[in-house]
């Protein structure tokens, strides 16, 4: 009887080892593979700078990914080639130039702070890559780094004389169709910030149902039909006492909760009107993903960067 | 096999450890309430690591908006309310490059009546930031020149 019941689970081991092994042989015959196109306007920064990202960024973020033998083995060698395609989607350093340079500056900062948060390089890849780790010390260097360029590009401040508000005929409306509105003036604001980044200075305000959820901590999700509004201005160059006082209007950001909407950018719309003329941003509403993927950082707070904060336990 | 595992375990505690860290709650008290003044312009001081908001009424608002070159208290007219809100300026948890506004340090309150001989000007000042008493008269003087001095920021 037992020499039965072992006979019979030996089989069933074997149909289910060659069952395996013929879905792992499929698998790996067809299996993704990662081309490395050409180098076409590489990215060209100090050298410490280039090295740290050379190694921890350039296997995803380049055309120069320099897979081991196991990122090529089914199942994992799809989930590589998915994450390398996904990574030069959103950042190419092999095509660093092909982008605006305002935008690189930009793009620069959000690597930062993505390696900041201890989301990049992705903890799966360190963990089977642990070369790749950016170490405290260099964090400080890429730091170092973006604040220098930003603060070369910023020191003069908006100098230019600052421009009055023209009639704007229509009310504009984003593509995702939120429209931009005036109310907001009569919110109460939640926050300002001052932007050494980006060289903007920021006020921020919450409807009601925003500010309440505040006050409850119930923003963990925020509440259907909470309503942020930013209002951004380029700084000036701070005057002699060292304030930075607001110079030309910039843009204005609106964030607008509604889970089933907009479910496919975590329950929040997102809208940005710039200049004077309030022009929409964004041609597809594809433009929220690019959006939503920096708010990421932000949700601990429900996706939402610029609400008062502090610290758990504080 | 063991190995890849412990790698696994590991990594995703670091990963638990660094989210600990930027673990938030809100501070709803810092939200200054304004009882329907609007806001006028805002500024911040690296130097002094802190942020502002000027609100003030309907009259203040139409001073602050218009174009001049110097502007004195003598030139205030009665009814006006100024309000300049300062917090301290911290980095923003969520975002390296971003600062954001901590806890109120002071709220100073400007008002301007009419009186026998011209308008009046009052100040005072709630917080932290209260200043001596030898030294008030002439900084409240001060502090009154640099709220007039402040121009509206430009909205939509």
């Amino acid at each position: 009887m037992n020499a039965l019941k072992h006979h019979k689970y030996r089989n069933a081991v074997a149909v289910l080892a060659g069952i395996l092994f013929t879905s792992f042989v499929v698998l790996q015959v067809n299996s993704p593979t990662v081309e490395n196109p050409p180098v076409t306007s590489e990215f060209h920064g100090p050298e410490e700078v280039t090295r740290i990202l050379k190694r921890s960024c350039y296997d995803c973020h380049s055309n120069e990914s320099n897979l081991r033998w196991y990122d090529k083995v089914a199942p994992f060698s799809y989930k590589v080639a998915a994450d390398v395609e996904e990574a030069r989607k959103r950042f190419n350093f092999s095509e660093w130039d092909s982008i605006p340079k305002a935008d690189q500056e930009g793009k620069l900062w959000y690597i930062v702070n993505m390696i900041d948060a201890g989301r990049m390089p992705l903890p799966e890849y360190t963990a089977t890559h642990p070369s790749a780790k950016v170490t405290p010390e260099e964090l400080t260097i890429l730091k170092n780094y973006v604040t220098s360029i930003s603060k070369k590009h910023y020191a003069a401040g908006d100098t230019a004389a600052i421009m009055e508000k023209p009639k704007v005929a229509h009310v504009p409306t984003s593509i995702n169709g939120i429209r931009y509105f005036e109310d907001y003036k009569t919110w109460k604001v939640i926050s300002s910030t001052g932007r050494p980044d980006n060289g903007t200075s920021r006020i921020i305000y919450g409807n009601d149902i925003a500010v309440k959820a505040l006050e409850a901590n119930k923003i963990l999700p925020w509440p259907d039909g909470a309503v942020i509004v930013k209002v951004v201005w380029n700084s000036q160059a701070p005057d002699a006492d060292g304030n930075v006082k607001p110079g030309n209007f910039n843009n204005i950001q609106i964030m607008v909760r509604d889970a089933k909407k907009f479910a496919d950018t975590e329950g929040w719309g997102f809208a940005r009107f710039s200049g004077l003329d309030l022009k929409p941003y964004g041609k597809t509403a594809s433009f929220a993903t690019s959006c939503i993927n920096c708010h990421q950082l932000a949700k601990g707070t429900g996706f939402v960067f610029d609400i008062p904060t502090r610290p758990v336990g504080e | 096999m063991k190995n890849l595992i412990a790698v696994f375990i590991s990594a995703s505690l670091a990963l638990a450890a660094c989210h600990d860290s930027r673990k938030l709650t809100p501070a709803p008290e810092t939200i200054f309430d304004d009882h329907g003044l609007h806001v006028i312009t805002s500024f911040h001081n690296d130097r002094t690591g802190t942020i502002s908001v000027l609100y003030g009424n309907d009259e203040a608002l139409a001073h602050a908006s218009r174009e001049r070159d110097t502007h004195t208290p003598g030139d205030a007219s009665p009814g006006e309310v100024f309000k300049l809100v300062t917090w301290d300026l911290k980095q923003n948890p969520l975002w390296f490059g971003s600062n954001i506004n901590g806890a109120v340090k002071s709220v100073e309150t400007v008002t301007v009546s009419a009186g026998e001989s011209g308008p009046v000007v009052d100040y005072s000042t709630e917080g932290s930031d209260s200043k001596s008493a030898k030294n008030a008269v002439l900084s409240n003087a001060e502090r009154i020149s640099f709220i007039f001095a402040q121009r509206a920021s430009v909205f939509p």
